[in-house]
C-alpha cells in the first residue's frame, strides 16, 4: 500500500508592494525604497483636510534604516535621508502578483493563492519530475527569480509550516523533514502566526511568547478561553492545516487578434476581418459552454493610434451573426478615424442556464433575433424613433412617451378572453395623426366653424372643452370639433382657447 | 370577414382606401388581434400618423407593440418592413404608407412575399393605393359609408360612430366581393 504524504512549498515575496515596484524598476533593487499612499486626515475643528504621505511599504534596503510601514514621509525621510518614495499603483501589485502565480505554476499544477506575494504549491509526485525538496525549491526560486522577484521559499508538510519556515527560515530555501515540524517551529516567535488581535493579546498577557509554548498549550482549555480562534491558533502552532486547498487557475484570455498586411479603411472590408476574428472567439466559447455579455473592440491604426469601443450585447450570446451586427453597426456610428491595420476583440464571458418558454406561450422574435433587428432599425430611422408608445397620465392631447421594445414574457394577455372581440360593437374608431398639429384658417359662425382653409363643413360636433396644467406655466385649454369637410373627410380640429388659434389635430379614419 | 379583416401568416394583405374611409381602424383592429392573442406586433409608420391612444383605446397593448416611426421617409419605412418580415416571431408587421405610396418594382415585392412566406410573419400593408400588385393574397379597399352624432339637443355635441364597408379587390381563396358594414365606435 502506498501512502500519500501532502508535502507543501511556500512561495513569500517580502515586501510585496515595494517588490513589485522594484520588478517594474530593477535599479530600485539595492537603495532604500519606501511605497507612499496618502492618508486623508480629517480634523475635528472644522479646518480642512490634510493629505499626509504615509509609508505603506518599505524594501529590505529601507528598513535597515528604520523605515517601517505607518510612517510618515517626513519621519520615513529622518531615519533615512536617501530614501527613495514610489506612490502606490494597485496595478504594479496585481500584475506581480499574477506572474507569481504563474511562475508557480510552471513548476505545479495545484497552486493556491495565498494574498499578495504569497503563493502555495502542492509538492506531491514532483519528486519524479524535478527531483528531492531541495531540487523543487530550488526550481522555484529559478521560476520566481526570472519573473524579476526575489523569493523565499519553504517546504513542509502543511502549508501554515512551509509559510513559517519560509518567513523563519535561515536561506532562500528552507525545508522541514518530514515529522520534524513541531520541533522546528518551536522556537519561532508567535508574532509569526497571523492571529486576531485580541488572540494575540490574551496569548501575550498569559507569556505565550513562542508556537512551541502555544503547541504545549491543552487544546481543551484554549477551546474553552478563546473559541475557535484559539483552537486555529493552536493548528497553526502544530503546523496543522485544517482548511482545504484551493487551486488557483488562472483566467482564460478571451481575446482574438488578427494583423493586416495592408490599411482598412472600408467598414465593409473591415467588417470581414471582424467576422473572421469572432469566428476564432465564438468557437472558443462554444466549445467550453460560455457565452460573451460585451465585446471590447480595439482597432490598431495606420496613425500609430488606437480606436477602441465597447460593445455591449443586449444578452449574453455566442453566436458570430448577431455579434458581427453589432460591432458593426457600433462602428458605423463611431469610425475610426484613420484607416486600420490590426484588429483585436476581446469578450467578457459568463456562463448561462437555458430557460424553457411556457408551454402555452405564443411564438415571439427570439432574442438574438429581436436585438439585431432593433439595432438595425436604430441604425435606420434612430434610437428615438423606436419603440413601445406609453401614455402620459395627462388629459393634454397627443401625450406619449417612448420606451424600449421589452415585450413582456407572460402569456397573460393570451389566455384572457378579449371583451368584444369580433363584435363589431367593440371596433374602436382611430384617429390618423399629423404631427405636429398643424395651424389652419377657420371660418366661425358663432363658435360653430364653417369653412376649413376655404373647405366648406357639411358637418360638425363640439364643442369638447379640456384644459390642464392652469396651475403652471404649460397651461393649455382647447375647444375640439369634429368636423366633416365638403371632400368627405372627416377630422378633429381644436381651437387653442388660450393664443385663439386652430390646429387641425387628425383625421378619423 | 364578417366586417372585421384578418391578415393571412405568411402572406401579404393590403388595405386601400381614402381619407375617414376606415382603412387605420381596420390596421389598430388588427394590431390589436395579434397583441390580444399575446404575440408581438410592428408598425412601421411612415408618415408618423398612429395615435397611441386610439390604440390603447381599442385595447391594445402597447407594451407588445413595435412602433417604428420614419419621418415621411417611404425609402426608410420599405426598408425597416423588409427587416421586420425577416425576424421571425413577430405575429404582424404592419406597413403604413400614408397618403404617398411609392411604385414598388416587381422583384422588391416578390422578396418581400418570399419573406413573409418564410418566417411567416402577416405583413399587413396600409395606404391610399396598392403596392404589392399579385404578390399580395389579399387586397380589399375601405369605404365609408355613414356617419352618426351625438348630442343632447339638436345640434350635436360629439361624434358617435362611422360606420365603413369593404370591397374585396384580390383574394388568392374566394372571389372579390362586397364586404358587411361594421360600426367603428368614436
Amino acid at each position: 500500500m502506498v501512502v500519500r504524504v501532502s508535502r507543501f512549498a511556500c512561495v513569500l515575496v517580502e515586501h510585496f508592494d515595494a517588490a513589485a515596484i522594484e520588478r517594474c524598476e530593477p535599479a530600485l533593487r539595492e537603495r532604500p525604497l519606501a511605497v507612499l499612499n496618502p492618508r486623508v486626515d480629517r480634523p475635528h475643528d472644522g479646518a480642512s483636510t490634510a493629505r499626509i504621505m504615509t509609508t505603506v511599504e518599505a524594501n529590505a534596503a529601507a528598513r535597515e534604516h528604520g523605515v517601517r510601514p505607518g510612517m510618515t514621509e517626513t519621519e520615513a525621510r529622518a531615519r533615512c535621508p536617501m530614501l527613495l518614495t514610489r506612490p502606490w499603483v494597485e496595478e504594479y501589485v496585481a500584475s506581480a502578483h499574477h506572474a507569481l502565480l504563474e511562475a508557480a505554476l510552471a513548476v505545479s499544477p495545484r497552486v493556491e493563492d495565498g494574498g499578495a506575494g504569497t503563493a502555495y504549491i502542492d509538492t506531491a509526485g514532483l519528486e519524479r519530475l524535478i527531483g528531492d525538496a531541495a531540487a523543487i525549491g530550488r526550481r522555484l526560486v529559478h521560476q520566481v527569480r526570472a519573473i524579476g522577484l526575489i523569493p523565499r521559499i519553504g517546504l513542509a508538510a502543511s502549508r501554515a509550516a512551509a509559510r513559517m519556515t519560509a518567513v523563519n527560515g535561515p536561506g532562500a530555501v528552507t525545508i522541514i523533514p518530514p515529522g520534524r515540524e513541531r520541533a522546528t517551529l518551536a522556537k519561532v516567535a508567535i508574532t509569526t502566526l497571523d492571529l486576531a488581535p485580541d488572540v494575540a493579546v490574551t496569548l501575550g498577557r498569559w507569556g505565550v511568547r513562542t508556537l512551541g509554548e502555544l503547541a504545549a498549550l491543552p487544546r481543551e482549555g484554549l477551546a474553552a478561553r478563546l473559541g475557535p480562534a484559539g483552537l486555529r491558533a493552536h493548528d497553526l502552532a502544530l503546523g496543522l492545516d485544517r482548511d482545504p486547498f484551493r487551486p488557483w487557475t488562472p483566467p482564460p484570455f478571451w481575446e482574438e487578434a488578427q494583423g493586416l498586411e495592408w490599411e482598412i479603411d472600408s467598414l465593409g472590408v473591415l467588417a470581414g476581418v471582424l467576422e473572421t476574428v469572432l469566428e476564432r472567439l465564438c468557437r472558443r466559447l462554444t466549445a467550453v459552454s460560455l457565452v460573451a455579455d460585451s465585446l471590447e473592440v480595439r482597432l490598431g491604426l495606420a496613425s500609430g493610434g488606437h480606436h477602441a469601443r465597447d460593445v455591449a450585447l443586449a444578452y449574453p450570446m455566442s453566436e458570430v451573426k448577431p455579434m458581427l451586427t453589432l460591432a458593426v453597426l457600433d462602428l458605423e456610428a463611431h469610425p475610426p478615424p484613420a484607416a486600420v491595420t490590426r484588429v483585436t476583440i476581446s469578450a467578457h464571458p459568463i456562463r448561462t442556464l437555458a430557460g424553457q418558454g411556457g408551454l402555452w406561450q405564443p411564438p415571439a422574435p427570439a432574442l438574438r433575433d429581436l436585438v439585431t433587428v432593433l439595432a438595425r432599425l436604430a441604425a435606420l430611422v434612430g434610437a428615438g424613433k423606436l419603440g413601445s408608445p406609453v401614455l402620459v397620465d395627462s388629459h393634454r392631447s397627443d401625450a406619449f412617451t417612448m420606451f424600449a421594445f421589452s415585450p413582456p414574457s407572460d402569456s397573460a394577455a393570451s389566455i384572457e378572453p378579449r371583451n368584444g372581440a369580433g363584435a363589431s360593437a367593440g371596433l374602436r374608431l382611430a384617429l390618423r395623426r399629423i404631427r405636429p398639429a398643424r395651424r389652419v384658417e377657420v371660418e366661425t359662425i358663432g363658435e360653430r366653424p364653417v369653412r376649413v382653409e376655404a373647405r366648406l363643413v357639411v358637418a360638425s360636433a363640439g364643442p369638447w372643452r379640456a384644459s390642464g396644467e392652469w396651475w403652471d406655466v404649460q397651461a393649455w385649454a382647447r375647444d375640439e370639433w369634429d368636423v366633416v369637410l365638403g371632400d368627405g373627410a372627416l377630422c378633429r380640429i381644436a381651437r387653442d382657447r388660450l393664443a385663439g388659434h386652430w390646429y387641425l389635430d387628425g383625421f378619423y379614419d | 370577414m364578417g366586417g372585421r379583416l384578418t391578415p393571412i401568416r405568411g402572406e401579404i394583405t393590403e388595405i386601400v382606401g381614402g381619407l375617414s374611409s376606415g382603412r387605420t381602424s381596420h390596421l389598430l383592429a388588427c394590431l390589436g388581434e395579434a397583441v390580444g392573442r399575446g404575440e408581438t406586433a410592428a408598425l412601421v409608420d411612415t408618415e408618423e400618423i398612429f395615435d397611441p391612444a386610439s390604440a390603447a383605446e381599442a385595447g391594445i397593448d402597447l407594451r407588445r407593440l413595435l412602433w417604428v416611426r420614419c419621418s415621411g421617409n417611404r425609402e426608410v419605412a420599405l426598408r425597416a418592413a423588409d427587416m421586420l418580415v425577416r425576424c421571425p416571431g413577430f405575429a404582424l408587421v404592419a406597413l403604413d404608407l400614408g397618403e404617398r405610396v411609392p411604385r414598388l418594382p416587381t422583384t422588391m415585392a416578390f422578396r418581400l412575399k418570399f419573406a413573409v412566406r418564410r418566417t411567416d410573419v402577416a405583413l399587413l400593408i396600409v395606404g391610399r393605393r396598392r403596392l404589392t400588385g399579385s404578390s399580395a393574397a389579399l387586397a380589399v379597399e375601405t369605404l365609408r359609408e355613414g356617419i352618426e352624432w351625438a348630442g343632447p339637443g339638436p345640434a350635436p355635441t360629439r361624434l358617435a360612430r362611422v360606420r365603413t364597408t369593404t370591397r374585396v379587390l384580390r383574394a388568392l381563396r374566394g372571389a372579390p366581393g362586397q364586404e358587411p358594414s361594421s360600426w367603428w365606435c368614436a
